[in-house]
């Protein structure tokens, strides 16, 4: 048989290649399946955190913030626990980030609140001296996309199984239920629910007009996002 | 002599020269310390091995005769002589699948390495020198431990001078502003400062035991000035009749009923560090990831501020 295959390169490379595949697949796949279920407290996005993740993706914050607390005492005491894989698993692209110009935010709902969300978008400087993050007043105009951010919660609902709408344990011992719409209509009524929430402990009266007028401006969205990051 | 030799020595020669004019020209020169010298005897050792290995094996290429018995098979073309197994190779083979057998089964550091376990000990390390060297301290020393605490934590709301940064947070050199004392008449509280009294009720459960009435806007407004002013001022009466049956005729509070409201306590601070508030002008998150010892630095931080 050996003989066969020296003599046959192309079958040869093929069995070279199914040898190493199966080893990798029993070695990396068992581990991989287990590490990357979803870790009790962590439930799916919302519509509107969804909407304030594309914002966050739209403005490339993870080319500075990334989210992965590393397994280190001066992160875990500046960050919180150190990221486990399972915490991901709604994360559809993760946004581990390869730099952190700025701080890590992958616990930053923890220990930051709305307000100062809205006090540092519209100028870092003013909270955080010598912060050379530009400031993003046009979140405060623009308005968050809640329709794709349904469009995308319908997907990964679908298609990997994402459980909206079923309840999802939390580390208290309780369960939460992430609502989704059943139509574009009732997606951008939850998302307006939950702005007019955001918009509550906010100061800025253009957005409480805005979302009082059933408009979504992005700030709205990003703050809910990053409230959700625990 | 053959000319093979001859460059041998002169590459020789000349790659030594080289070694000690480099050691010479450094710091320390050749009797500069052992590395220099070790460094020096590696170079020469070096040196002569490979001139006098090299010549060997050219030597063996210029002389050398194929012989010895071809085996059957052919590779493409490629013959192979059939020479026996050297010994040592083979001994040491059969030891490096000994040694392989072991190392899969018992040798192989799986368990004795990992970065969590490496993380925990790290962190066990880090609390048994914390309550080893600041469990126990009082006073300056806390209110030092305090302030590095609130410069790492607080001062992105509260600014490095506890101010608040122009109304953003709570300023912290005094105990409370008029439009927090008005909030919390208007709509009572539900704080829980000292951690398990009971709520304070809105504007209409705060009678005034002066007018025997409910209280109105004007008092409000003097009491919440007077609170403010530390305590002084106009709106004593109305503090004294409204306001003194739970916080105390001082505004220092009553264990389990109200909080003090004339000054902090580090009390106070370590239970808003430990449950968070709202409050007039924001949301305060909780700070659960600080020790009980550095939640009550910081309280004595910033009851030392307000002084």
């Amino acid at each position: 048989m050996f003989h066969w295959l020296e003599k046959h390169p192309f079958f040869f490379a093929v069995g070279i290649f199914v040898t190493i595949a199966f080893a990798g697949l029993v070695e990396i796949l068992p581990n991989f399946a287990q590490a990357s279920r979803p870790v009790i407290g962590t439930a799916p996005y919302s519509t509107l955190e969804l909407a304030g993740r594309h914002v966050y993706i739209k403005n490339s914050c993870n080319a500075c913030h990334s989210q992965l607390v590393r397994p280190f005492k001066s992160e875990t005491d500046r960050y919180g626990h150190y990221s486990l894989s399972g915490e991901y698993a709604y994360d559809r692209p993760f946004l581990w980030g390869s730099k952190r110009t700025g701080p890590d935010l992958m616990r930053v709902g923890n220990y930051r609140t709305t307000d100062w969300h809205e006090n540092h978008m519209k100028s870092p400087s003013g909270v955080v001296p010598g912060s050379i993050m530009p400031a993003y007043t046009w979140m405060f105009k623009n308005t968050a996309d809640i329709n794709t951010a349904y469009a995308e919660q319908l997907t990964v609902s679908q298609f990997f199984s994402t459980p909206y709408n079923k309840p999802v344990p939390m580390k208290d011992g309780s369960t939460k239920i992430v609502k989704m719409g059943a139509s574009t209509a009732e997606a951008n009524a939850l998302a307006l629910a939950e702005a007019k929430v955001i918009a509550a402990d906010m100061k800025d009266q253009d957005v409480k007009d805005a979302v009082a007028n059933g408009q979504i401006p992005e700030i709205v969205a990003l703050i809910a996002y990053m409230n959700s990051l625990k | 002599m053959n000319k093979l030799y001859l460059g041998g020595i002169i590459f020789t020669a000349l790659m030594l020269l080289f070694t000690y004019m480099s050691v010479i020209g450094s710091e320390g020169g050749l009797h500069g310390d052992i590395v220099n010298m070790l460094a020096v005897a590696g170079a020469v050792a070096l040196v002569i091995i490979t001139v006098f290995v090299v010549i060997k094996y050219v030597r063996q290429m210029q002389t050398d005769t194929a012989d010895g018995q071809l085996a059957d098979e052919k590779w493409d073309g490629i013959g192979e002589y059939l020479n026996e197994l050297p010994m040592g190779w083979a001994i040491m083979f059969f030891l490096l699948i000994v040694w392989g057998m072991w190392y899969f089964t018992v040798g192989y550091p799986l368990n004795a390495y990992s970065q969590i376990g490496e993380y925990n000990e790290d962190t066990a390390a880090h609390n048994t020198k914390f309550e080893a060297e600041y469990a126990s301290i009082t006073g300056d020393r806390l209110v030092e431990m305090g302030e590095s605490v609130f410069l790492a934590e607080c001062k992105v709301c509260h600014g490095i001078n506890a101010d608040g940064i122009e109304g953003k947070a709570a300023n912290l050199n005094k105990r409370i502003e008029a439009k927090s004392v008005k909030l919390v008449i208007a709509n009572g509280s539900n704080n829980h400062l000292l951690g398990m009294e009971m709520p304070m009720p809105d504007r209409n459960g705060l009678f005034n035991a002066n007018t025997s009435a409910l209280i109105t806007d004007a008092e409000i407004d003097a009491v919440a000035s007077f609170v403010a002013n530390g305590m002084a001022g106009a709106g004593a009466d109305i503090f004294a009749g409204v306001c003194a049956s739970c916080h105390g005729a001082d505004g220092k509070g009553m264990d389990s009923v109200a909080p003090n409201i004339a000054s902090f306590t580090p009390a106070l601070v370590a239970n808003v560090l430990a449950h968070g508030k709202k409050g007039a002008i924001g949301e305060m998150p909780k700070f659960d990831r600080l020790n009980a010892k550095q939640k009550e630095a910081v309280g004595a931080y910033i009851t030392n501020l307000s002084k």
